[in-house]
Parts: C-alpha cells; sequence; structure tokens
C-alpha cells in the first residue's frame, strides 16, 4: 500500500489500530488529524494538511472522524477539533488544537528531524 | 493621544437565524457553510481566518482584524481597524438562504473610534451604519431600533442598532459582556510585543490571559511586531480578546457570553481582566434579557480592583433585551 504523499484515513478501529502500529514501526513521525465533517475549522486545514503529506513522504499523516471513531476519539481525549496528535515511536511528543498553519507547519519539521 | 494609528475599537455583528425543522444539532445550520464561502463573506469585510478550533457547538475562527464565531443558528463578527462589517451582511444573507436559513435577529454594537475620520463607508458616521443597516436587513425585521448609549466621557459612548421579527425569542439565561478598554498600562502592555519566536501560546501563558478561564480551550495569534487575539472555546460560550498595545492609542478588549447559572465566575474573570491590562478607562456593556443584575456584580468587581463607576446608562431593545453600559477610570484620575 503505498500511500505516501497523501494523508491515510483510518475508518474503523481495526484500520486505525493497524495504520498506528505500523507508523510505530518505521519510526516515523505520525501526524494524527482528529476531524469531524461538521466542523469548519477542519475545512480550513485540510488543503493544508494535503499539501505537507505530499511534499513530505517521510512523515505519516492519519485521520480520523471523531464520529467514525467515537471510542478513538474519546481515548485520545479530543474535544476540540482539529487536534493533531504527534507520535514517534509510540509515544505522543506533542500535541496541537485548533488549525494554525504556522504551528503545524513547524512543529512538523521540529518533530521530523528530531 | 497619536494623530493616528490602528484602531483597535471594534464593531460587532451578531445575526440570529432560523429555518424549517430545528437544526441544533452539531454540524448543521450555519456550519454547513464551506470555507469558500466564508471567506467570500470575510473578503467583503477585508480580512482572513488566520487560525480557527471547532468544538461539538460552534466554530471560532481568530482572524486578520479580530475574530469569527459560527453557531448553528448564530453568527458572531467582530472586526476592528478599517475594516467594513457591515458589508458581511448582504453575502451573508445570502449564503443563510442557501442553506434554508432566514435572519431573525440583528445587533450591531461598537464603541466610539479613536481615530474616526480613518473610518471607510459606512462606518463613517452611525447615523451611515444605522441607513446602511435599515437598507441591507430584509423588511420582516420589523422590530428597529438604533441609540447610542452616552457616559461621562467623551471617548467612551456605546452604539446600538437592533432589529428583529415577531418571532424571536432571546435565550432566557444567557448574557453576553463586551469590555473596552483605553490607556493600558505601558509595561504590562510590552508583554503584547513578539520577542524572537513569541508564538501567541507564549503570550497567552506570559501574561497570564491562559488563568482567566482555564476551561477554554484557546486559539490564540501574535501579530509582528505586536498586537495579539485569542478565543476561547468552554462548551457552547466563547470568550475573544483583542489587543493593541502601541503607546498613543493602546486598546484591549474583553467579551464572554455566560450563562446566569455560572454568574459567580464573571467576577473572577472581569478582575483578572483588570489585573493584565490595568487601563486607565474602561467600559462594560452586558447585554441580558430583562431581570438579571449582571451589571451590579460588574461594578462591585471593578470597585474593588481599583476602578470607579463614571456612569451608567440603561436600554431596552426588541429581541436584544436589556443594555447596561457602564464607564469606570482608575481612581486616581
Amino acid at each position: 500500500m503505498a500511500e505516501e504523499g497523501q494523508v491515510i484515513g483510518c475508518h474503523t478501529v481495526e484500520a486505525w489500530t493497524e495504520q498506528l502500529q505500523k507508523g510505530n514501526e518505521s519510526k516515523k513521525l505520525v501526524v494524527v488529524d482528529f476531524t469531524a465533517s461538521w466542523c469548519g475549522p477542519c475545512r480550513f486545514i485540510a488543503p493544508v494538511l494535503a499539501e505537507l503529506a505530499k511534499k513530505l513522504p517521510g512523515v505519516i499523516f492519519l485521520k480520523v472522524d471523531v464520529d467514525e471513531l467515537k471510542s478513538v476519539a474519546t481515548d485520545w481525549a479530543v474535544e476540540a477539533m482539529p487536534t493533531f496528535m504527534f507520535l514517534k515511536e509510540g509515544k505522543i511528543v506533542d500535541k496541537i488544537v485548533g488549525a494554525k498553519k504556522d504551528e503545524l507547519q513547524q512543529k512538523i519539521q521540529l518533530h521530523a528531524a528530531a | 493621544m497619536a494623530l493616528s494609528g490602528f484602531e483597535g475599537f471594534e464593531k460587532r455583528l451578531e445575526l440570529h437565524f432560523s429555518g424549517d425543522g430545528d437544526p441544533i444539532t452539531a454540524g448543521e445550520g450555519l456550519r454547513q457553510l464551506d470555507f469558500k464561502s466564508l471567506e467570500q463573506i470575510l473578503a467583503a469585510v477585508q480580512c482572513t481566518v488566520v487560525s480557527a478550533v471547532g468544538n461539538l457547538y460552534f466554530d471560532a475562527y481568530v482572524l486578520s482584524e479580530s475574530s469569527l464565531f459560527v453557531y448553528p443558528t448564530k453568527i458572531v463578527i467582530k472586526t476592528c481597524g478599517t475594516t467594513q462589517l457591515l458589508k458581511s451582511i448582504p453575502p451573508l444573507l445570502s449564503h443563510a438562504h442557501h442553506l434554508g436559513l432566514n435572519i431573525c435577529s440583528c445587533r450591531y454594537t461598537r464603541g466610539n473610534f479613536i481615530f474616526p475620520k480613518s473610518q471607510p463607508f459606512p462606518h463613517t458616521s452611525f447615523t451611515e451604519e444605522a441607513i446602511y443597516l435599515e437598507q441591507s436587513l430584509p423588511n420582516h425585521l420589523c422590530y428597529r431600533k438604533a441609540s447610542v448609549m452616552p457616559s461621562k466621557l467623551s471617548s467612551h459612548s456605546w452604539h446600538v442598532f437592533s432589529a428583529s421579527d415577531d418571532d424571536h425569542q432571546m435565550t432566557a439565561d444567557l448574557f453576553t459582556i463586551e469590555v473596552c478598554m483605553t490607556e493600558l498600562d505601558t509595561v504590562l502592555a510590552r508583554k503584547f510585543y513578539r520577542s524572537g519566536d513569541d508564538s501567541g501560546k507564549e503570550m497567552t501563558v506570559l501574561t497570564g490571559i491562559v488563568d482567566i478561564n482555564p476551561d477554554a480551550v484557546v486559539c490564540d495569534f501574535a501579530f509582528d511586531p505586536c498586537g495579539y487575539s485569542m478565543n476561547g472555546m468552554d462548551g457552547t460560550h466563547y470568550s475573544t480578546i483583542h489587543v493593541t498595545p502601541e503607546d498613543g492609542y493602546s486598546y484591549a478588549s474583553f467579551e464572554c457570553v455566560g450563562s446566569i447559572h455560572t454568574r459567580e465566575d464573571i467576577g473572577e474573570m472581569l478582575k483578572k481582566v483588570v489585573q493584565i491590562f490595568r487601563p486607565a478607562t474602561m467600559s462594560v456593556s452586558t447585554t441580558t434579557s430583562v431581570g438579571q443584575e449582571i451589571w451590579a456584580r460588574v461594578k462591585n468587581v471593578l470597585e474593588s480592583v481599583g476602578l470607579s463607576c463614571r456612569s451608567c446608562a440603561v436600554d431596552e431593545f426588541p429581541a436584544t433585551g436589556c443594555i447596561v453600559f457602564q464607564t469606570f477610570t482608575t481612581r486616581r484620575t
């Protein structure tokens, strides 16, 4: 599944678990976008994220809809959207709550290089 | 006072809509507006989205010149500088109409501009604004009222235009507080100048703004070389702060929506706001449906932190309720 350069949508808990595991094993930076279809700010940031995914094939981008995967959203305590979780080898290294273009770019660069 | 500079005083527009059926569940109503439509509306006002966040109840956007809040049936836009806020009304009504929503009430408020001659049409005078509103709003909003609420200070007065239809009911337990502060303490205002790679988050923490409502999700932004904006999100309630720190025309605003059930917290929040800015002059406009004494709590709290109440004006507006406009100055003046 060559999904480099794209934001991978996880639509079932199984798919989510699988992608997460793959990400952890790859030792790459994993950026998870917790999103909701009814949230305007998520629509605002979506194209930005897609661009970043294209430009940075060395980073894994995952997308989780909080209605589709309610349990995952609850487990990860997502209250506002979009929420971006930054993971490396299974650990949360950073988090952004809100659609903040500059901060998103900065943090991805920071953690991808680490 | 400087001869010219950035206009901190905002213009605020609140529109309520109703539609067929009851679109109060998540994602319906105005939240369906796609981003292109929102950009179009904001382009009419000449501002852009800087950052944004949403929760189950509403979306909050930090704009290049203030804030936008989108609920399923309510929209609040607050802009400063020389933006033409009222020009957002025609595109907004049009887009809402396409979503099956019709406007049922409108409230426009603002203080006094520091640099009124710099304002473009239709904000050249309150008369012009009222005429523009009269012409832009549909006829079924038949209960209209325009009023200027005075104070003893020429720099602070409160302009209100409200319009509503027959059926609009104001939510009885909600109140809105709009605070305008001028002549900010110069040392405290310096904290709103960017130093190095300061992000909005650092400013929010360093200035103490993060403590005003620790339960709120904060979306903040620090402008270059100075200036700050934030939106707070706490359940269905928003709060927003905008700061123009430059000496000579310094200004800061604080606005929040609260519920009478959490009235006690407002006092503490206002105390912290005063401590963060220490303005020489502060005006507070509280909007509630009839019968609540938030304004008295505001007065007590502000007097407890060294401010004196200089004036109090009260007026009632259709569907908006009762607006109490109070001004305060520090006791040394």
